[in-house]
């Protein structure tokens, strides 16, 4: 008896721990390239590189960080981005999705040309926006330049002195070069967004709106209190998108406007990158990073708190 | 049946898994062999390897590529280092990009990753970071051994030697700033002085025209202040240390020629392109539309194609327009402008060979350096690869540097006094950076802004992380 009961608990037990074993190989990858680095991440933002070796400096990295005027800077900068860059992107995504919505003639064609952007690179967006407005030599530099058109002097976008800001340091109104950034990254998300809120749509029973026109409906209230609650979770998704590309994201401001003219498109994520890679203060970007991680968990916990989505998955 | 399944599934996760940890491996060993393939295939099989990092990549023949002179260099000499060291060493090469290969050897050598037997250096600045870092092996006990060591320029000696007294890099070239003038909108000569800069200035002005272009954006983490920045402010006796490591920028000599950029920035005397970051502000050189371009020596690789005053077209596309133009006397090297007591200023570099910590072979690497440092090696090193002028004494007459850009840029600079810009600065990077935000504000971005004011808060900022 006991022969037989043996083999048969120790194949239960495999049985048990089949799925743990499934799933060790996912296990140990993400070990090595997720969590290994996180924990590397934090352990070198309380560290600093010196000739004899590492130095633990506590949270030296971090007071470096709060007392570096770029720093604040760059937070200003990285607000009136990412508001900029998620509202025009869902905004816009949104009213082309009920465009498409519509079963226009040629729509599949539309959609194609509108996916373009998501398949070019951000460094590639960036430097053809960037021809676009160089001063003087650029595609569009006759018109912009042009003191009739942008009195009194013609507006050169990469070079132009952003305007006094309205609340104190804070800057806002955003520079001619952030305007630029802000469009040309929703220009790049715009696709994506856009075919997401698409498909969303497309899932919301078309006998719904078509009885609450019977009941007269009209469109404003069929999107407000019809699509809109019916997309949130949809929405909600693109948002976090949104916002995370839009915090962390470097390509585009490399590549078009190198965080200038001065300072007035250096967000946190390209401060991260000069920090890091320019001036090789690798405790201090690390630093940088761990605070940025903690706002993006912020935001999303924020939107999620905002949309209510939490309660309603409940 | 069930009991092949089982087993069967776990072999082919562990497969799978093998397969993606051995893949990664495999990845990059393609684009070594492709690097090296030209270097191998006249070399023997038992030869071991030299690994160099150059910011060339000698499988790209491209003739219009920004680097076809070094690239070109590297085609020619590396064949010729395997044939002079046969069945000992093989220099394979490993091309990177300029603007990263410092912080990839940073990297590599804190993972104990790959590095190279030999670095090429082209900033002297990045010595700092190497010191800091561990990054390069000290060299002093068996450079001062060679030969050569006592025919090296002694200002090179010292860009090579780090706060502890070691020497962390061979100097081979002196990369100086210099003034590239178009002769038709200077015909007597670049301005000696901020007076007659401003006359002629606005003389160039009222013809449509700008007098000078330079690198004036905060781009690149504000190398602009290694060019025409620093020029300018040593060129009006001012600095941006105190010799100790402390930043000083509210100087009355910084003020004065702060004041200077912002008039003629205020004046449009300048380009708006020289803001635009990405070095587009050559294009306003290019095409003659400013009549004066401070910059490296090197940079004349970078300004092409040219078109003269005259409309004469100098379109190879290559380095080739530059030496060119001087040689037909459309362009002319020239020394800076200058204030009263003192002389025209301008930043110098140090090219030459680091042996990163880390390093597999030493000893070719020695072989190496010892052999660029033979005479006919060593000038078309410094000519191709290094720009500039030969830290070593013995190749200072060769032919080469009896090109006219060279006699020009000689005699620019026996009337200049040259200086690395960062003098006692120990975090040059973030200084560049703080100090062409700083300086931008006064000259662009707030032409009103109280200088004093922000050049303290600037040097405050900085120093209290010393």
């Amino acid at each position: 008896m006991q022969k037989t009961a043996l083999p048969r608990s120790r194949k239960r037990r495999f049985q048990n721990t089949l799925p743990f074993w499934l799933i060790l190989p996912t296990l140990i990858v993400l070990l090595v390239v997720q969590v290994y680095p996180a924990l590397y991440t934090v352990w070198l933002s309380f560290h600093e590189r010196e000739p004899k070796g590492w130095v633990y400096v506590g949270w030296g990295n971090f007071q470096r960080l709060f007392h570096q005027s770029l720093f604040h800077e760059s937070i200003g900068h990285t607000i009136v981005f990412l508001v900029g860059y998620t509202v025009i992107t869902m905004t816009a995504g949104f009213f082309i999705a009920l465009l498409l919505n519509r079963k226009l003639r040629l729509s599949g064609l539309y959609i194609t040309l509108l996916f373009i952007p998501w398949i070019l690179a951000d460094i590639i967006a960036g430097m053809v926006f960037r021809l676009l407005v160089i001063p003087d030599y650029g595609l569009l530099a006759g018109f912009l330049q042009n003191p009739a058109i942008f009195p009194p002097k013609g507006l050169s976008v990469l070079t132009a002195v952003p305007p006094h800001p309205w609340f104190g340091d804070f800057p806002f109104p955003p520079a001619p070069a952030m305007i630029l950034l802000i469009l040309a990254s929703s220009w790049r998300a715009l696709p994506f967004i856009t075919l997401l809120l698409l498909a969303a749509m497309q899932t919301v029973p078309t006998e719904i709106i078509e009885s609450s026109r019977i009941d007269g409906a009209n469109g404003r209230q069929i999107i407000r209190h019809i699509l809109i609650p019916l997309m949130l979770p949809t929405m909600v998704v693109a948002l976090f998108s949104l916002t995370l590309t839009g915090v962390n994201s470097v390509g585009m401001i490399f590549s078009l406007t190198g965080g200038g003219p001065g300072t007035s498109t250096e967000v946190l994520s390209y401060l991260l990158y000069t920090i890091g890679w320019n001036q090789l203060r690798f405790g201090r970007a690390a630093a940088l990073a761990l605070m940025m991680a903690i706002v993006n968990w912020l935001l999303i916990t924020g939107t999620l708190r905002l949309t209510r989505v939490e309660e309603r998955s409940r | 049946m069930k009991r092949i399944w089982l087993p069967l599934t776990l072999i082919l996760l562990l497969s799978l898994l093998l397969v993606a940890c051995t893949s990664t491996g495999n990845e990059s060993a393609p684009a070594e062999e492709q690097s090296s393939a030209a270097t191998k295939e006249t070399a023997p099989a038992e030869a071991k390897d030299v690994v160099t990092w150059y910011q060339y990549d000698q499988n790209n023949e491209d003739p219009a590529s920004d680097e076809r002179v070094g690239n070109e260099y590297l085609r020619n000499t590396i064949p010729q280092f395997n044939e002079a060291f046969k069945g000992k060493w093989s220099w394979v090469n490993q091309p990177k990009a300029f603007d990263k290969m410092t912080t990839e050897l940073v990297a590599a050598v804190q993972a104990g990753g790959d590095v190279p037997d030999i670095y090429e250096l082209s900033n002297t600045q990045d010595l700092v970071d190497f010191y800091r870092h561990g990054t390069a092996q000290d060299l002093s006990e068996w450079a001062k051994a060679q030969s050569w060591w006592g025919d090296l320029d002694p200002a090179g000696i010292t860009a090579c030697t780090g706060p502890d007294g070691g020497l962390y890099c061979i100097p081979m070239a002196e990369r100086p700033q210099i003034v590239y003038v178009w002769k038709d909108r200077y015909p007597n000569g670049f301005p000696k002085n901020p007076d007659e800069f401003m006359k002629k200035a606005e003389e160039l002005k009222g013809e449509g025209l700008y007098a000078m272009t330079f690198f004036g954006s905060t781009d690149k983490g504000g190398e602009g202040v290694t060019r025409a920045i620093w020029t300018t402010i040593s060129s009006f006796g001012g600095s941006f240390d105190d010799g100790k490591g402390n930043m000083v920028l509210n100087t009355p000599e910084n003020i004065a020629a702060i004041q200077f950029l912002r008039e003629i920035v205020a004046k449009e005397y300048v380009p708006e392109i020289a803001f635009a970051g990405g070095f587009r502000e050559e294009d306003a050189f290019k095409d003659a539309s400013a009549g004066a371009f401070p910059t490296g020596l090197f940079g004349y690789r970078y300004l092409n194609p040219l078109t003269a005053p005259s409309g004469k077209k100098y379109d190879k596309g290559n380095a080739e327009d530059m030496l060119d133009a001087i040689a037909a006397g459309d362009i002319y090297v020239s020394p800076y402008l200058s204030t009263e007591g003192n002389k025209p200023g301008c930043g110098i570099d140090i090219a030459g060979f680091v042996i990163p910590t880390g390093a597999k072979n030493v000893e070719g690497a020695h072989d190496y350096i010892n052999w660029m440092m033979e005479p006919e090696q060593n000038a078309q090193w410094v000519a191709a690869a290094g720009g500039g002028f030969p830290v070593l004494k013995a190749t200072r007459n060769h032919e080469i540097f009896q090109a006219p850009l060279y006699t020009q840029a000689s005699d620019a600079l026996a009337v200049s006094e040259c200086r690395p810009w960062f003098g006692s600065l120990q975090r040059p990077n973030e200084a560049q950076e703080q100090i062409m935000n700083a300086i931008y504000k006064l000259i662009k971005e707030d032409p009103t802004a109280n200088i004093e004011e922000v050049l303290t808060k600037t040097q405050e900022e900085y120093n209290a992380n010393n």
